[in-house]
């Protein structure tokens, strides 16, 4: 007894220095995970009105960019509108279409905190549960892909960025259909990897890169951005760095689509693996 | 006593809002991310327990924690810190040691000391931060470059700082 007694007062520090490295650790472990945003809501619920706030400063600063940002896509809903009605005048079509269903549903929301400047990056946006918004719904900034939800409390959702090494996503050359996976590499915040594209297929500088909606979690054809350079790093496939098109830097107003027939999509995946 | 917690409390308050409000915010291509809050733990006294600064460690990284939405990270690169301090400390102590009742400051040991000092439990606190951030060996000297880069910015901050500490 004597003895233990001896010796925690002789390591009493690094007995302490160990639980609390400990414990720094299992929250660490705990609290990043993909889908289990849990402790980063809990936390996240205690600055959040802190957060509001300061988005509020910055946006004001922001306002005549805003200003011009909607503007311009005022003018392009405008135009789709006209395209539509015009569409609608000359075609015949039934009002009770039994085998339509909506497939995606869309939405606004206001990014409210952001980072571009750490290895693993995630935004706060101002919509949550209450609001329809789900996990694992896609977010868009300006027709661009953006992020993925990884959490939602009753008003707020956390998504995970593009700029995220745990981040990848399904995604295609638009010219010939080929898909690969991207992902970030953690370098720079305007550029991502697109990889697993085999070394036969033609690809060219510019070629516009595109989401495929294969996993169930992005719409086919959201834009991703543009082939910046490519590289043949060995083996069979090419390693195509692709310049972004959303700017992370100024991420404000995004778009929201949930997928309404995702379940039936993976049960149906799931029950033939 | 009373009078040294508050003056504490005031420079933890104080360095937590320039950490959140300015530091947090610089976006220098990804690689230079300064964290300024550890001057915290180098500023605290001497004479300080150490299972009282590694509680007040690891709450430091905690805040600042909640802020940057990373559970457990700069908490643990600052619990590492606060562990080498008294270490630290003994190691580059001056020739008569330090005087009773002060706290580590440049003005009374030196620009050089202070360098030194800072330079040391900087560079560990970014190392472990950084690595814990990546959680993964690949790309080993990229995230070394980021460790470098951040702590020569985070070090330059802290100078000044005390700079403008002294001036007081």
């Amino acid at each position: 007894m004597r003895n233990l007694l001896n010796f925690l007062a002789k390591y009493n520090n690094l007995i302490i220095f160990l639980i609390l490295e400990g414990l720094a650790v299992y929250l660490l472990s705990t609290g990043n995970n993909y889908h289990n945003a849990r402790v980063v809501k809990g936390i996240r619920g205690t600055t959040r009105r802190i957060e509001q706030s300061l988005s509020n400063t910055r946006s004001y600063f922001r306002l005549r960019e805003i200003n011009q940002e909607l503007a311009l896509e005022n003018i392009r809903l405008k135009n789709a509108i006209d395209e539509l009605t015009k569409k609608e005048d000359q075609l015949f079509f039934s009002v009770t279409d039994t085998i339509y269903h909506q497939k995606y549903l869309f939405s606004k929301a206001k990014v409210i905190d952001n980072s571009i400047n750490k290895q693993k990056n995630f935004f706060t946006i101002n919509k949550g549960k209450k609001q329809g918004l789900s996990v694992d719904m896609a977010v868009t900034s300006d027709e661009s892909a953006a992020g993925v939800i990884v959490g939602c409390s009753d008003n707020y959702s956390i998504a995970m960025s593009l700029l995220n090494l745990d981040f990848r996503l399904s995604a295609r050359i638009r010219s010939n259909g080929y898909f690969g996976s991207l992902s970030w590499d953690g370098r720079d915040n305007t550029h991502a990897v697109l990889s697993e594209i085999p070394q036969h297929v033609p690809v060219n500088v510019g070629d516009t890169i595109e989401t495929t909606g294969y996993s169930a979690v992005f719409p086919e054809g959201i834009i991703i951005g543009t082939v910046c350079s490519i590289e043949k790093p060995g083996g069979d496939f090419y390693k195509i760095d692709i310049l972004l098109q959303t700017d992370f830097r100024k991420l404000y107003f995004v778009d929201i689509i949930g997928n309404l027939m995702k379940t039936e999509q993976i049960e149906l995946e799931n029950s033939f693996q | 006593m009373i009078n040294s917690i508050l003056r504490y409390s005031l420079i933890f308050f104080l360095l937590m809002l320039l950490q959140v409000l300015l530091f947090n915010n610089i976006e220098f291509s990804g690689y230079v991310n300064p964290y300024i809050y550890i001057m915290f733990i180098l500023l605290l006294p001497f004479e300080i327990p150490s299972w009282l600064l590694l509680i007040l460690s690891f709450l430091t990284g905690l805040v600042v924690d909640f802020f940057c939405g990373s559970p457990g990270m700069h908490a643990s690169a600052t619990v590492s810190a606060g562990f080498v301090r008294p270490h630290v400390l003994r190691l580059i102590s001056p020739r008569d040691g330090y005087e009773p009742g002060s706290d580590p400051s440049m003005i009374i040991y030196g620009f050089n000391w202070f360098l030194l000092y800072t330079l040391v439990i900087v560079l560990l606190h970014h190392f472990v931060l950084f690595y814990l951030e990546v959680f993964r060996f690949t790309d080993f000297f990229r995230t070394l470059l980021r460790v470098m880069l951040s702590s020569i910015f985070s070090i330059s901050f802290i100078l000044l700082l005390e700079y403008a500490r002294r001036g007081k």
